[in-house]
């Protein structure tokens, strides 16, 4: 048991050591005044535009790349390298994800027959969302402000997930968005799918329920990208909030209180909100393709 | 009098800002709260009533879980929204 628990006592000073690092760049710079929307402006790296489109490399982007890096590792290492009929730690862990992305995501959601086609949809949408999560709450080198150690500028380490950017949860959105509608005129034909959604009401109600039907199908692009990225962006704003108290106050006294709470925060954030969030996404994307492909249900 | 009000309230407007947001968000909680408090009262009922049926039930529960705790969040959004717009 106590050599279980030394890890996670390393882990956890880590944790808050790399923590209180962001914050003593804002002590550095006393006049500036605390803001914590400062961490989610993303100023580009590399311009790239093209005619109105920017799309310039920056923090996010670089966040994007090492989070489908990860993903693809995980993938590999865990589900694809080396399997034995007898599992090994690592092959365990691979078959957990992949038990609860089929039992947990696909099948709550998905028709039989249209798990062989969306399963592998769903399971790296969960993958994938939740590592961009958990590597927004690894402090990495990654940040825009700079200090200067031995001669060298170097990125402060910073928190911030690519997922607290309503542009790319709104990219995942639409990504489920179209595949549904997608799939549901593919399976049913254009005419089925589209009847499907006139609900069977009196003549006259209609001309007020197909509207609101339509607007309906709008509010899930909008519900389903607004709660991955509100969570994150609220999640990081309070535990960046909690400890630029300090600097905010300017009274060291008020770490023995804001420390611990940023602390539980992170706790909190990174052991339930994480998981639940990849995975709410996951199985909403699930059932939304399911009800498309049978609209009577 | 009037216009000493108006200059003062004119003087107040980030204050009252301050107070509406979290105002807002606070009162806006409330209701997830009692959602949320909900969700995990049946679920401990349910479990307690039917302990086979956890695994299945669980998968619901997180679901629930997060569409009510999501509203609170759209409060925050709307709430910033308004008050770096305004």
């Amino acid at each position: 048991m106590r050599r279980r628990l030394a890890p996670v006592a390393v882990f956890l000073g880590a944790a808050g050591f790399a923590l209180a690092l962001p914050a003593r760049a804002f002590a550095q710079e006393e006049e500036e005044k605390f803001d914590p929307s400062v961490e989610f402006e993303l100023p580009a790296w590399v311009e790239i535009k093209l005619g109105p489109l920017d799309m310039s490399i920056n923090k996010a982007v670089a966040y994007l790349w090492l989070g489908s890096a990860v993903t693809i590792l995980i993938g590999l290492l865990l589900m694809r390298l080396k399997l034995r009929v007898d599992p090994t730690n690592r092959q365990t862990a691979g078959e957990t994800i992949y038990d609860i992305a089929q039992t947990q995501v696909a099948e709550q959601g998905l028709p039989s027959r249209a798990i062989g086609r969306w399963f592998p949809y769903c399971a790296s949408l969960l993958l994938f969302i939740f590592v961009i999560n958990l590597l927004g709450f690894l402090p990495l080198p990654l940040s825009d402000e700079r200090f200067e150690l031995a001669g060298l500028e170097l990125p402060t380490l910073g928190i911030y997930a690519a997922t607290s950017s309503i542009s790319v949860t709104l990219a995942l959105a639409l990504m489920t968005f179209v595949f549904t509608h997608f799939e549901g005129i593919r399976d049913n034909g254009p005419v089925r799918y589209f009847k499907s959604w006139i609900p069977e009401v009196p003549k006259a109600m209609l001309p007020l329920l197909v509207p609101l039907e339509i607007l309906g199908q709008l509010m899930r692009l909008i519900s389903l990208s607004v709660r991955l990225y509100a969570n994150m962006l609220a999640g990081h704003m309070l535990i960046l909030t909690f400890i630029g108290l300090i600097f905010v106050l300017e009274s060291v006294l008020l770490a023995v209180v804001a420390v611990p709470a940023a602390t539980a925060f992170y706790l909190f954030e990174v052991v339930i909100v994480v998981g639940i969030q990849a995975f709410i996404f996951a199985a909403l994307s699930a059932i939304y393709i399911g009800s498309a492909i049978e609209p009577d249900h | 009098m009037f216009s000493l009000v108006l200059a003062q309230a004119e003087a107040n407007v980030d204050a009252g800002k301050a107070i509406a947001l979290a105002l807002g968000i606070g009162l806006g909680s409330l209701g997830a709260g009692i959602g949320i408090g909900n969700i995990f009262g049946s679920m401990i009922q349910s479990v307690a009533r039917q302990p086979e049926l956890r695994g299945e039930l669980q998968g619901i529960m997180w679901l629930g879980f997060a569409l009510t705790e999501a509203v609170v969040f759209y409060g925050l959004i709307g709430g910033l929204l308004a008050f770096v717009l305004v």
